[in-house]
């Protein structure tokens, strides 16, 4: 069934150079009438050959240059993609290691002193826990005292932001 | 990248950085993928490819505005594709033939994205449409019976008797095996004869 005709070749190839079915010979043109696979052959590629030359007539392509600049911004983009993923990598660590180091801190401070603890469990006693409360308690060293908790809250509060920003820029 | 000179008759990428500059990027864009062609060689090409491309597109998928799409889609990857063949090394039949794999992979991408509507069901009525005399004998004729086939088959039937691709060369831009492609070939040729022939016989008798 699949075994093609001898005759295929030349008949691919007249069709193909738009001379069948003028160009081939009475033999040839014979064989086709009785052939059925060199029937269909000649059949199909001359009609897809038709259609072809007319709607390559129709096409209307763009210019290229339209393309080729298109084709550099979309490369560029892939670079600048290569090349910030590594520093996303770095802002990504250097965040998690300052939160690391800033709970590692706050904690050591509270286990250090016991002011934490007893300041904790007054805290469910109490009706409302209120900053002056917890400041009288003196959870941290006097010496110390808001300029500390202010600054490490805010570099949390500026750190977690920088971070919720990351999220959302990336998406 | 364009020089752009400063007032001061001195290149941005003189007085600037590199990395400023965008010399950085320029030269990691081009070691992330270098273009098989330049700006030139790659027009040419584009004169002589666009419409075979166009031409395949639009009859496979039976949508203009698809084609378009898609072809200029099909470009851009071309030139960002780090293993395109080369014109002046690989030739430009194997450009080609990389530019319509490209496309029949885009178009069965697109294909397999859920629509509203179906391929099968986008009517051919824009070729006719378009037609002037002395091309309509062809579209009456291939247009309902092409319309009747399945994209596979239309595929299939375009590169090799459209194009004049090989066997081995369809199964490279459809990823099909080169072995059952002359089976497949040869079914969707015997379909379409029957449909070519059954649309010729009232014609025939008419006249």
């Amino acid at each position: 069934m699949l075994t093609p005709c001898a005759y295929e070749i030349e008949v691919r190839a007249l069709v193909a150079h738009g001379q069948w079915p003028a160009g081939a010979s009475s033999e040839l043109r014979a064989h086709v009438a009785t052939c059925r696979a060199c029937g269909d052959l000649a059949l199909v590629a001359d009609a897809f050959q038709r259609a072809r030359t007319a709607t390559i007539a129709a096409a209307r392509p763009g210019p290229a240059g339209v393309l080729w600049w298109r084709a550099q911004l979309r490369r560029r983009n892939v670079a600048v993609e290569r090349l910030t993923r590594p520093i996303l990598g770095a802002q990504i660590f250097a965040l998690a290691f300052t939160l690391v180091v800033g709970v590692g801190f706050l904690v050591f401070e509270a286990l250090r002193s016991d002011a934490w603890r007893t300041w904790l469990q007054q805290l469910p006693q109490s009706a409302v826990a209120h900053w002056d409360e917890f400041r009288a308690t003196g959870a941290i060293d006097p010496s110390w005292g808001l300029l500390v908790v202010f600054p490490t809250i805010a570099t949390l509060l500026l750190l977690g932001a920088v971070a919720v920003y990351m999220a959302t820029d990336r998406q | 990248m364009a020089t752009v000179v400063t007032p001061f008759g001195m290149s941005w990428e003189f007085a600037l950085p590199g990395a400023l500059a965008g010399g950085a990027l320029d030269a990691a864009a081009n070691r992330a993928c270098s273009s098989p062609m330049d700006n030139d060689a790659f027009a040419a090409f584009y004169e002589r490819s666009a419409r075979p491309l166009w031409a395949y597109l639009a009859r496979v998928s039976s949508d203009p505005a698809l084609a378009e799409d898609l072809m200029q889609e099909s470009y851009v990857r071309f030139l960002c594709a780090a293993n395109a063949p080369s014109l002046e090394s690989d030739g430009e039949a194997a450009a080609r033939l990389y530019l319509f794999r490209i496309a029949t992979n885009l178009l069965r991408d697109h294909w397999r994205r859920p629509r509203a509507t179906s391929i099968e069901e986008i009517p051919e009525e824009f070729f006719a449409a378009r037609d002037s005399a002395e091309q309509s004998d062809s579209q009456i004729m291939l247009g309902p019976a092409l319309r009747q086939m399945r994209p596979r088959e239309r595929q299939l039937l375009w590169l090799a008797h459209a194009e004049g691709y090989s066997h081995r060369e369809i199964a490279a831009v459809t990823g099909l095996a080169a072995a059952s492609i002359r089976l497949l070939l040869f079914r969707a040729r015997r379909k379409i004869a029957a449909l070519l022939r059954a649309q010729a016989a009232p014609i025939g008798r008419e006249s």
